[in-house]
C-alpha cells in the first residue's frame, strides 16, 4: 500500500525491535525478570527506552555475549546469567527472549533451558523462552509471541469457572488500569494479561525492591483454559500470534475480539460484551460516563470536523485512534504503521469505507514516508509516539502523544484512551490541539483574506 | 567519610562467589597514604546476568563517535531498533555554517536497512548496495558510514567491498565500520573502531588550513546540549581558531584537515585519545588533556593551553578572559553554593566526566563519594604510565590497531607545530603534561571510593551505605534513585538542559543541581498519618 514500495532505506523508523515487546509483556507477570540472550547492548537499548517511557528502572539482563560466543556459542553465557539472575533477584518466572545476535547463530534456547533445569535440579523457577529476533518482527509482534508464550507455559486444562480472561495489548499502565476499573464495576471476575499496571507505574514510598508487586499470578494464568470466555483487545494481532486464538483453539475458550474500548462505540461493545455476559445492566456511574462523552464529542464537534490528522504508531493503538478520529468527525488523513505483520488493514476497511476521502494507509513503513504522505495530505494534527517529532517540528504540526514510546515528554505510562471518561480526555487533548492551533494562526489569516491591516 | 575494604565487601555479599571474586577487583578505596593508585579492573567483560550500564561496539562507535559527524550521512546495517535505538538520545547539537549548509546537515535523520528475515538468510549486501544508491540520489551527501549491528558480521555481509564498490560509483567516501555490538567488552571496543576508520581514511585528506595564528581540534568533546558551542565562544575569544570540534558539530571537511592544527585538545579521553596518539605519531601533533567542566578546572585548562605556544600576548589574553569570566559568573554560583555546599553526591558517567565533574561539584562545594566508569580502561582510573603494563585480553585483542608511522611528508616535530623551539618545547613538558592523562585517582579524596562498571544491584547498595545527596548518572539508573528518595541528574543527556561545559555551563549546572536538590517531593514521602516508626512502603495507594 505505500506507494514507494521499492524503497529500501528506512528513514527515521516508526518501529522498534522485537525483544522489546517480549520484555515489557514479562513485566506484566507477578515477580518476573528478563533476561535478554544476546549482546549487552541489546538490553542496554531497550531499557533506556523503556525508562524514558515509563520513568521507572526498567531491570533487563543481559547474557552479555562477546565475540568468543559467537564461535563457541552462547550456551554457558546464558546459563551463568540465569545463575546471576536468579541469585540476585530471586524471581519467580525468568522470561528468556533472544536477539538477531542468537537467533542468526542459531541458539538452540529450548534445549539450553532444558539442559539447565537438568544440571541445575529444581529451581523454583519457571523458564520461559521466546524467540523474538528484530528481523521477524517489530515490539508489537514482540509483545503477542511473548503474550501467548507465557499462557502456554502456564495454562492446562481445568475445571470451568467463571473469570473471564482479558487480554490486552501494548497500552499504557493508565489504560490497563481503566480497563480493570470498568471490569470491576460491571462486577466481572477476570484474569488481565499482561498486566503491567502497577509493575511498570510504581507508586513513590521511599522503598525500594528490586522486583516490584503487581503482575498476572502465574497461578490465575494456569487457570485461564476454565475460563467462561476471553476478551482480546487484538483486532489486529494475526492469528499466528494471537493469544486469545490459541486458548479457543487448545482449550475451546471462546474468543471475543474487540478493538481497544476506545471512543463510544468500541466501548460500548466491550460493555456490552460484560453485560450479556454477566446479565448485569450498565451500573449508573457508567452511563454517567457516557453521558457525558457524548455530550464532548456534540460540543467539539464543530472544532474536530476541521482536523486532519496523521495517526501513526503500533497496529491496535492505530486502529482505536482512528475508530475515535472517524466518531468525531476528525479526519484520518493519514494512517500508518512500522510493523509489518497485521490484520490492520482488513480491520480499518469497514471504518473507512464510509468516510469522506480515502486515507492513505501506510503500512511497514517509516517517518520519511509518512511526512511526505502527511504533506500531501495537508494534515494539521498527528497523532502518535515521540518518534514523530522532528517531521512535525519541522513542519509545525501539533503531535498529540500517545503510545509508545515517549520519551520527549513526561507520563507516558499515565497516557489515557480508553474507557469513556479516558476517551473523552484524550478527545479534549485532540480538540484543544486543533484549537491552539488555530488561535495561534486563524486571526491572521483572516485578516489577511479580508486585506484588514492595524485591527485589535 | 572513610570506609574499608570490610565494609564494602558486604555489599557483594549477595554474589555467587566466582561474581564476587570478579566484582572486588573493579573495586579501589582511595587511601591518601599510598603512593600510587592500586589497580583496578577494567575494560573487562562484563558478568552475564549482572545489570551492567555498558552498552555494545556499536553504541561507541554510531551512537557516540561517528553519529555526530553532521554532515555525513550514516547508514546503520542491521534489522530495526539498534538504529532507532540511537537516533537523536544523545542531543549532540549540530549547527548549518558557510561550509555545511542546512540541507546537508544530517544528524536529525536516521537510517537503517531493516533488514528482514530473507536479508538474513540469502545476505544484506544487496539491499544495503540499493540503498546507499538511493539516499546519495535523495541526499547527495558529502561521504557516508556504514555502521554494522550483531547479524552483519555472522552473516558474513562484507560491507567493506559495498562501501569500495559504492565509493567507485558515486566518488565520494563511503566508510564501513564493523562495529558489531558483540565486538569487544562494551561501547570502548566501538570507540576503537571508529578512530581507527577515522584516522586511517578522513584525516589528512585535506589541504587547506583553517586561517589564524593558533588552529587547535578540540577532540572527544561531542556538544550534547551544545557544550561545544560554550567552549568554542572562550577559545575563539582568545585568539585560537578551532579547527575541528570531534565529533560534536563537526563536519567532514575540518575532520579531513585535523592534522593541519598545532595541537589536540583531549576532553574526553576514553572515547577519542586513539586518535589523539596516532595523530601524534603520523603527523607529530601534540596533545593536551583539558578538563573544561567546573570554573577552577576550566581556568587551568586555558592556562595550560595558552603556555604551549609560547606567545605572551596570547598568554595575557587568557588571564583577560579568565578573569572577567570568572568575575561574571562568581557571585550567581556562590548564591547556588548555600544550597548545594556539603552535600554529597555518585558519579557514574562517561569517559572521563565521572572525573571531570568532581571540579564542577566542588566549586559548589559537594564532593563526589563514589565514581566510576562504565567502559574506562585502568588508565582513565590510574593514569596513562599504565599502559604499557595492561594486559591485552583476546576481546581486546579482536579490534585491529593501526601501527602507523610517521608521514614522510606531512609530519613536523611537536615544537615546530606549536612554533617554539625545541629547548621551549622541552621546557614546556616540564611544566604541561602534553600527552598524558593522571586519570581520576589523584583527584579523589581518602576513602572515596572508585567503581569500574557498576551495576544496578551495586548502586542500590551505594545508596543504602552513603546516602548520597544526589546520583550523577545515565537515565537507567535516574528512576531507581528517585525511588530510594535520592535526586539524580542524568549525566549523558542532561535531562534537556546544558549547556554544561565552560563558564556559562557551569551556571546551567548549579541551577540544575540546585533544583534537583530542592525537590519538595522527598520530604512529603511520610504521609502525616505514619509520621511515627513506620518508614513508608513501595506501595502506599
Amino acid at each position: 500500500m505505500s506507494h514507494n514500495t521499492a524503497k529500501q532505506v528506512n528513514e527515521n523508523q516508526c518501529q522498534q525491535c522485537m525483544p522489546l515487546g517480549g520484555v515489557i509483556a514479562f513485566k506484566g507477570i507477578e515477580n518476573a525478570m528478563v533476561l535478554v540472550h544476546g549482546s549487552q547492548g541489546c538490553s542496554t537499548y531497550m531499557r533506556l527506552v523503556n525508562v524514558e517511557h515509563y520513568n521507572e528502572p526498567v531491570d533487563i539482563a543481559s547474557s552479555s555475549l562477546n565475540e568468543k560466543q559467537t564461535i563457541y556459542g552462547g550456551e554457558a553465557n546464558l546459563k551463568k546469567a540465569i545463575d546471576n539472575v536468579l541469585r540476585v533477584y530471586q524471581p519467580g518466572v525468568l522470561g528468556v527472549v533472544t536477539t538477531c545476535l542468537a537467533e542468526t547463530m542459531g541458539e538452540d534456547l529450548d534445549r539450553i533451558v532444558a539442559d539447565y533445569r537438568k544440571e541445575r535440579g529444581e529451581t523454583g523457577i519457571d523458564i520461559i523462552p521466546v524467540p523474538t529476533p528484530s528481523y521477524s518482527g517489530s515490539q508489537t509482534e514482540g509483545f503477542w509471541a511473548a503474550t501467548r508464550a507465557i499462557i502456554a507455559r502456564y495454562a492446562r486444562a481445568t475445571e470451568k469457572h467463571d473469570r473471564i480472561n482479558v487480554i490486552v495489548p501494548h497500552i499504557s499502565p493508565a489504560d490497563i488500569r481503566e480497563i480493570r476499573r470498568l471490569l470491576d464495576l460491571m462486577g466481572c471476575a477476570y484474569t488481565l494479561i499482561p498486566d503491567y499496571s502497577l509493575t511498570l507505574d510504581r507508586p513513590a514510598g521511599g522503598k525500594y525492591q528490586k522486583i516490584p508487586l503487581g503482575g498476572t499470578r502465574t497461578e490465575d494464568i494456569a487457570r485461564m483454559p476454565g475460563a467462561p470466555l476471553t476478551i482480546q483487545f487484538g483486532e489486529t494481532c494475526p492469528d499466528e500470534l494471537s493469544p486469545g486464538r490459541w486458548l479457543e483453539q487448545q482449550f475451546n475458550v471462546p474468543l471475543v475480539n474487540l478493538p481497544l474500548p476506545t471512543g463510544v462505540e468500541a466501548t460500548d461493545r466491550f460493555l456490552l460484551a460484560l453485560q450479556e455476559f454477566t446479565g448485569r445492566p450498565l451500573p449508573e456511574a457508567l452511563a454517567l460516563e457516557r453521558g457525558w462523552l457524548l455530550d464532548g464529542m456534540a460540543d467539539a464537534h464543530k472544532y474536530n470536523a476541521e482536523g486532519r490528522a496523521a495517526i501513526y504508531g503500533e497496529p491496535e493503538l492505530v486502529y482505536a485512534v482512528v475508530r475515535l478520529c472517524a466518531e468525531n468527525g476528525i479526519a484520518p488523513a493519514v494512517i500508518a504503521s512500522g510493523t509489518r505483520t497485521s490484520r490492520l488493514a482488513a480491520c480499518l476497511e469497514p471504518v473507512i469505507a464510509n468516510l469522506d476521502e480515502r486515507p492513505e494507509l501506510l503500512e511497514e513503513t517509516d517517518f520519511a514516508t509518512i511526512e511526505a504522505a502527511s504533506l500531501r495530505a495537508a494534515v494539521n494534527l498527528a497523532i502518535g509516539h515521540s518518534g514523530g517529532k522532528f517531521f512535525t517540528e519541522r513542519h509545525g504540526i501539533p503531535v498529540v502523544r500517545m503510545g509508545f514510546p515517549i520519551h520527549d515528554r513526561i507520563g507516558g505510562q499515565r497516557i489515557l484512551i480508553v474507557g469513556y471518561a479516558g476517551s473523552l480526555s484524550f478527545l479534549d487533548r485532540l480538540t484543544n490541539s486543533l484549537l491552539e492551533a488555530k488561535y495561534a494562526t486563524y486571526r491572521e489569516r483572516i485578516r489577511h483574506q479580508m486585506g484588514i491591516t492595524g485591527g485589535i | 567519610m572513610t570506609e574499608t575494604d570490610g565494609q564494602l565487601a558486604e555489599m557483594l555479599e549477595s554474589y555467587p562467589e566466582t561474581v564476587k571474586k570478579n566484582r572486588k577487583k573493579h573495586l579501589v578505596i582511595k587511601n591518601e597514604a599510598a603512593e600510587s593508585c592500586p589497580q583496578i579492573e577494567a575494560n573487562t567483560r562484563t558478568i552475564p546476568g549482572i545489570i551492567s550500564q555498558r552498552g555494545c561496539a556499536y553504541a561507541g562507535c554510531k551512537g557516540v563517535v561517528v553519529g555526530p559527524i553532521k554532515d555525513m550521512l550514516t547508514i546503520t546495517h542491521g534489522p530495526v531498533g539498534c538504529g532507532y535505538y540511537s537516533w537523536g538520545t544523545r542531543r549532540n547539537k549540530a549547527r548549518a555554517d558557510k561550509t555545511t549548509p542546512k540541507d546537508q546537515v544530517y544528524s536529525q535523520l536516521c537510517f537503517t536497512t531493516d533488514m528482514q528475515e530473507p536479508d538474513i538468510v540469502f545476505g544484506g549486501e544487496k539491499k544495503l548496495a540499493k540503498m546507499i544508491d538511493e539516499v546519495v540520489a535523495l541526499y547527495h551527501p558529502r561521504a557516508i558510514n556504514i555502521c554494522a549491528t550483531c547479524p552483519v558480521g555472522l552473516i558474513g555481509d562484507d560491507i567493506g567491498a559495498v562501501a569500495k564498490a559504492a565509493m567507485e560509483r558515486h566518488n565520494i567516501q563511503v566508510l564501513a565500520y564493523n562495529c558489531e555490538g558483540y565486538k569487544g567488552v562494551s561501547q570502548s571496543a566501538g570507540h576503537h573502531i571508529a578512530n581507527n576508520t577515522i584516522m586511517e581514511k578522513i584525516v589528512g585528506t585535506g589541504t587547506e588550513r583553517k586561517p589564524g595564528k593558533h588552529v587547535i581540534n578540540l577532540l572527544g568533546e561531542y556538544n550534547i546540549g551544545g557544550d561545544g558551542w560554550e567552549l568554542e565562544r572562550v577559545l575563539t575569544e582568545i585568539g585560537y581558531t578551532v579547527n575541528c570540534v570531534l565529533t560534536g558539530d563537526s563536519s567532514y571537511l575540518n575532520i579531513k584537515t585535523l592534522h593541519l592544527a598545532d595541537l589536540n585538545l583531549v576532553q574526553c579521553h576514553r572515547s577519542i585519545n586513539y586518535i589523539a596518539e596516532m595523530m601524534e605519531t603520523r603527523y607529530g601533533t601534540p596533545w593536551l588533556k583539558v578538563n573544561f567542566i567546573g570554573i577552577e578546572a576550566m581556568n587551568q585548562s586555558l592556562r595550560q593551553l595558552a603556555q604551549c605556544f609560547g606567545d605572551p600576548e596570547l598568554e595575557a589574553k587568557t588571564e583577560v578572559v579568565i578573569q572577567r569570566e570568572t568575575a561574571r559568573v562568581t557571585a550567581a554560583l556562590d548564591q547556588y553554593r548555600k544550597v548545594c555546599a556539603g552535600k554529597t553526591a555518585f558519579a557514574f558517567v562517561g569517559g572521563s566526566r565521572s572525573h571531570h565533574y568532581q571540579y564542577l561539584l566542588r566549586d559548589l562545594g559537594m564532593e563526589v563519594m563514589v565514581a566510576g566508569y562504565e567502559f574506562a580502561h585502568r588508565d582513565d582510573y590510574e593514569g596513562r604510565q599504565v599502559i604499557p603494563m595492561i594486559k591485552t585480553d583476546a576481546d581486546s585483542k579482536n579490534i585491529p590497531e593501526l601501527h602507523l608511522s610517521p608521514d614522510p611528508e606531512k609530519y613536523r616535530e611537536a615544537h615546530e607545530h606549536l612554533s617554539i623551539t625545541k629547548e621551549q618545547y622541552e621546557e614546556l613538558k616540564k611544566e604541561v603534561p602534553l600527552s598524558y592523562y593522571e586519570g581520576m585517582y589523584p583527584n579523589m579524596k581518602g576513602g572515596e571510593v572508585m567503581i569500574d562498571d557498576c551495576n544496578h544491584h551495586e548502586i542500590e547498595e551505594l545508596v543504602a551505605r552513603y546516602k548520597p545527596d544526589l546520583i550523577f548518572s545515565g537515565v537507567r539508573d535516574k528512576y531507581v534513585a528517585h525511588k530510594l528518595g535520592v535526586a539524580s541528574k542524568q549525566l549523558h543527556s542532561y535531562d534537556y538542559s546544558g549547556p554544561y561545559a565552560g563558564y556559562n555551563g557551569a551556571l546551567n549546572f548549579a541551577r540544575d543541581v540546585t533544583n534537583a536538590l530542592m525537590t519538595p517531593a522527598w520530604n512529603l514521602i511520610i504521609p502525616p498519618w505514619e509520621k511515627n516508626g513506620n518508614e513508608g512502603s513501595e506501595n502506599h495507594a
